[in-house]
């Protein structure tokens, strides 16, 4: 393969260009209530050129590899169309490497009638939980990308990707009262990650019952606690996207907004972006540049310090390349994505961030986020009310909102240890979703929170 | 056709299959920041199998058009732990013929894409030069081979063409995105109107107008009108119905929404986004009527949903997802809504949409674009406000259905709507 696509980038005559090849190799068993309702497998292959010429990008993808040559070609001509200024891009060294996947138990090897009988028994109890569960969607996707990647400045990669997402979802019915519990595991690993999840099975069960008695939450302005799974979503929802250099290099007043070195929170806050922590799904030894992952500090001490970068948007802010330029498969081309994004610990234990609340909500795990760029919105499966500094009643539909200018300086209370918790989910972004993403943190306790919700 | 290599290869050991075959070619250009930015080419090919053996049922997919036996060979293999089939596989009927290729979107240059762009992001910077503009121009061919064991055998051919704009605003640390756009199976396709439009949601966030917390009436623009209807499309999903997820389950016949309301699952409108001839079963498609004066009429189907429930294909195979969904136009133009709101809210889109539990019709959603209105005038942008209710209680609270429908996106065809009363948080 090597020698083909270097072949093929020598019909170039852009001033840079690239090939990235991927074959995917897939399966997935989704169980609906008590009836298996989709099993099957797939394979695909498939790559894309990107050239450069004077600033101008051109792109051709294929999933048929016979005219690797032709498609080069293709790539050049498009670049030559759109470029019209000076081409700025990140030098970095050429590299050779071959990254095999670890996966202790490799999932492709587990015959699809295992990864059936799996999961069944995690539906079988969901489904048995209560007599009030009405169905359930337990779900098995894996995926194995190898993906080949060769550059006109000598860099070529090849690298293993694995992902394994079990979903578990139960859905508790009284009446017109409909109820959902939800769990997801997730990881760049091997099948041995979503072996032995029946408590989490009861679990989601067990929620989407005790949903069914919960009133929906107040809406209002709340003191949140929000757990570790849903800092996670915080993060990378009220900040992470924020980061992204590539909504701010060409933009002369998001540069004045963004500019490093200005506050944004508390002496307390550290936001980091880190694509190297072992097993995340964020995590890749390089990105689909070529430039090798590393752990970047983006808000240090509450102040900005760092953004992520491809190497684009790097060299037009003579700033450094950080790894970060990544692409959902062979149809796109890599933009500027989080890997895995976290709040850094802090100092306070639960007890003392919730001992002195006397009216505020404590959120937990996410169903999903957000972002304006300036607003954002991010919800959690479930909380509680906290009522004279302890937990008291479940409450549910909880969906928090906040500005990135105002709520992170509202955060007032960062709990002293950290969870990476393996979670399934992708980030979507300019039509490219879902990316695997990492997503975590401590216990965060943030001021003034607008609560969405009806009104007593 | 490679289709029926596929069916007599499966054949040897299935008791009966379903192939399909896609190719398509498509062009983009794309401008970002006021600059065109990169042009695309884009080939794809991709295979699907579906078999029944020994009355269950196995599929697989692949992108590789030349590994025939492959790709029949991992489908068997899924049969064997596969569900079981509650549907035979259809004969060939005449489906209606709807228009879905239009020649004038092959013959489509790219030099005519950057033109189209470059229009669109002069008509928004000639309103404010302040404006960042991005902007997309879209084109694709595609063909499509199908066939099964029962003697289904056709070739469809489709064309699609899309473009796009959007603007960013900063001011201070007020930042508004905002933006329109189109995607159609025809070339035909007023671009200037996308412009237009997101130019006037720029004009009317001019002012930032304070918001307060309480019940208000609210309209939704048509591309706000996903808030309303993401709930209910679910709710007639007829899986949904059958699991009894649904919350419309068991409610057949009965009244679901205000009287005035009238809602239709058409795959048959020419150049509709989610049109055609056909389902991805083979079966014909049909026009569905989903609600009739406030009375929920049908649930959408696909052939094993329907076989699983003892009813019969609505031809919204595979998944039993809506086609194109046309909301019947009212009696009240737009500008009377606006005019005889004395304080309420105008939603052009939103954050946060579908998450949580989407399916109960519970949504809690961050304003994104959207307006306040006072005594019968639009009088700026509200923000940081929080949106919240329930689909099916809003449904039954209409104050007034617009006039004049309106694409949004490309398989929603509808007027705007106005609510009586939501709950609105601010701080």
């Amino acid at each position: 393969m090597r020698e083909r696509m270097e072949k093929a980038l020598r019909k170039s005559d852009a001033e840079f260009a690239e090939i990235r090849i991927e074959n995917a190799t897939s399966s997935w068993v989704t169980f609906r209530g008590e009836d298996l309702d989709s099993i099957g497998s797939a394979s695909t292959l498939g790559g894309i050129v990107r050239a450069l010429v004077k600033g101008g990008w051109g792109y051709a993808t294929f999933n048929d590899l016979e005219d690797l040559e032709t498609r080069v070609q293709e790539a050049c001509e498009s670049a030559r169309l759109v470029g019209k200024e000076e081409s700025r891009f990140a030098v970095v060294e050429p590299v050779t490497d071959v990254i095999s996947a670890d996966m202790e138990r490799d999932f492709r090897q587990v015959p699809l009638s295992e990864k059936k009988a799996t999961i069944e028994e995690y539906n079988k109890i969901v489904l048995g939980y209560h007599d009030r569960i009405e169905t359930s969607v337990t779900s098995y996707n894996d995926r194995f990308r190898k993906v080949w990647y060769s550059n006109s400045q000598g860099t070529h990669i090849e690298d293993e990707r694995p992902d394994l997402v079990v979903s578990l979802s139960a859905t508790a019915r009284e009446g017109d009262n409909v109820q959902r519990g939800f769990e997801s595991v997730a990881g760049g690993a091997g099948f041995q990650i979503i072996e032995g999840l029946e408590h989490k099975a009861e679990e989601v069960a067990k929620r989407a019952v005790d949903l069914l008695s919960a009133p929906p939450v107040t809406g209002g302005t709340y003191t949140v606690i929000i757990n570790p799974r849903l800092a996670g979503v915080f993060a990378h929802e009220a900040f992470g996207h924020l980061s992204e250099a590539d909504a701010v290099y060409e933009n002369e007043h998001m540069k004045e907004l963004m500019v490093l070195g200005k506050r944004f929170g508390p002496d307390i806050l550290n936001i980091i972006d880190d694509g190297t922590v072992q097993g995340q799904r964020g995590t890749q030894r390089y990105d689909d540049e070529g430039v090798r992952a590393k752990k970047n500090y983006l808000i240090r001490n509450g102040i900005l310090v760092g953004r992520l970068h491809s190497r684009e948007t790097a060299a037009k802010m003579d700033e450094q390349p950080t790894g970060n330029a990544r692409a959902i498969g062979y149809q796109h081309p890599p933009i500027v994505r989080m890997t895995n994004t976290f709040i850094d610990k802090g100092q306070d234990r639960f007890e003392d961030m919730i001992g002195d609340v006397n009216l505020g909500l404590y959120a937990l795990d996410m169903v999903g986020g957000q972002t304006a760029m300036e607003m954002f919105t991010f919800s959690a499966a479930y909380g509680y009310m906290i009522r004279q500094g302890t937990i008291a009643e479940l409450v549910r539909d909880v969906v928090l909102t906040g500005n990135v200018f105002e709520t992170l300086q509202n955060i007032d209370k960062i709990g002293d240890a950290i969870e990476l918790p393996p979670i399934g989910g992708g980030c979507g972004k300019a039509g490219q979703s879902p990316l695997p993403v990492g997503l975590g943190g401590p216990y965060v306790r943030i001021q003034n929170v607008v609560v969405g919700g009806r009104q007593q | 056709m490679i289709v029926n290599r596929l069916i007599e290869n499966a054949m040897t050991r299935a008791q009966g299959a379903q192939a399909s075959l896609g190719r398509s070619e498509s062009e983009s250009i794309s401008f970002e920041n006021d600059k065109l930015k990169s042009a695309e080419s884009a080939q794809s090919t991709s295979m699907s199998v579906k078999v029944v053996v020994n009355g269950k049922i196995g599929s697989s997919h692949t992108t590789d058009i030349q590994d025939i036996d492959g790709v029949v060979e991992r489908a068997l293999e899924a049969a064997e732990c596969g569900s079981p089939a509650h549907f035979d596989f259809p004969g060939p009927k005449k489906g209606q013929n709807v228009k879905v290729y239009d020649d004038a979107v092959q013959a489509v240059k790219k030099g005519e894409m950057v033109r189209t762009g470059e229009e669109m992001m002069g008509l928004v910077k000639e309103y404010n030069t302040d404006i960042l503009v991005s902007a997309g121009v879209h084109k694709g061919v595609g063909t499509r081979e199908f066939a099964n064991s029962a003697g289904i055998a056709y070739t469809t051919q489709s064309t699609s063409f899309g473009v796009e704009v959007e603007g960013q605003l900063i001011r201070g640390t007020d930042i508004l995105w905002a933006g329109h756009g189109l995607g159609l199976k025809k070339r035909e396709l007023d671009h200037r109107e996308m412009a237009r439009k997101t130019v006037a949601l720029f004009r009317m966030a001019e002012n930032t107008a304070p918001a307060r917390s309480g019940q208000m009436p609210v309209i939704f623009a048509p591309e706000g009108m996903p808030v309303l209807l993401l709930a209910l499309s679910l709710g007639v999903d007829g899986k949904n119905v059958f699991l009894g997820s649904s919350p419309l389950a068991g409610k057949l016949g009965k009244k679901v929404t205000d009287e005035r309301l009238s809602i239709t699952d058409n795959p048959l409108i020419d150049y509709g986004g989610g049109s055609g001839t056909y389902d991805g079963e083979g079966v014909p498609h049909q026009a569905t009527p989903l609600i009739e004066k406030g009375v929920l009429r049908n649930f959408l189907y696909d052939l094993d949903t329907a076989g699983r429930a003892g009813v019969k294909t609505t031809g919204n195979g595979v998944g039993c997802s809506p086609t194109n969904l046309i909301v019947n136009e009212g009696t009240t133009s737009y500008e009377d809504m606006v005019k005889y709101t004395k304080e309420g809210l105008l939603v052009h889109s939103v954050l946060g949409l579908g998450q949580g539990n989407p399916m109960s019709g519970e949504f809690s959603v961050n304003l994104h674009v959207a307006y306040k209105i006072e005594n019968g005038e639009v009088v700026g942008r509200v923000k940081d406000v929080m949106l919240a209710g329930n689909t099916y209680t809003a449904l039954k609270n209409i104050m007034a259905i617009g006039d004049t429908a309106e694409w949004a996106g490309g398989t929603l065809l509808t007027p705007p709507i106005q609510i009586a009363n939501l709950s609105v948080i601010a701080r």
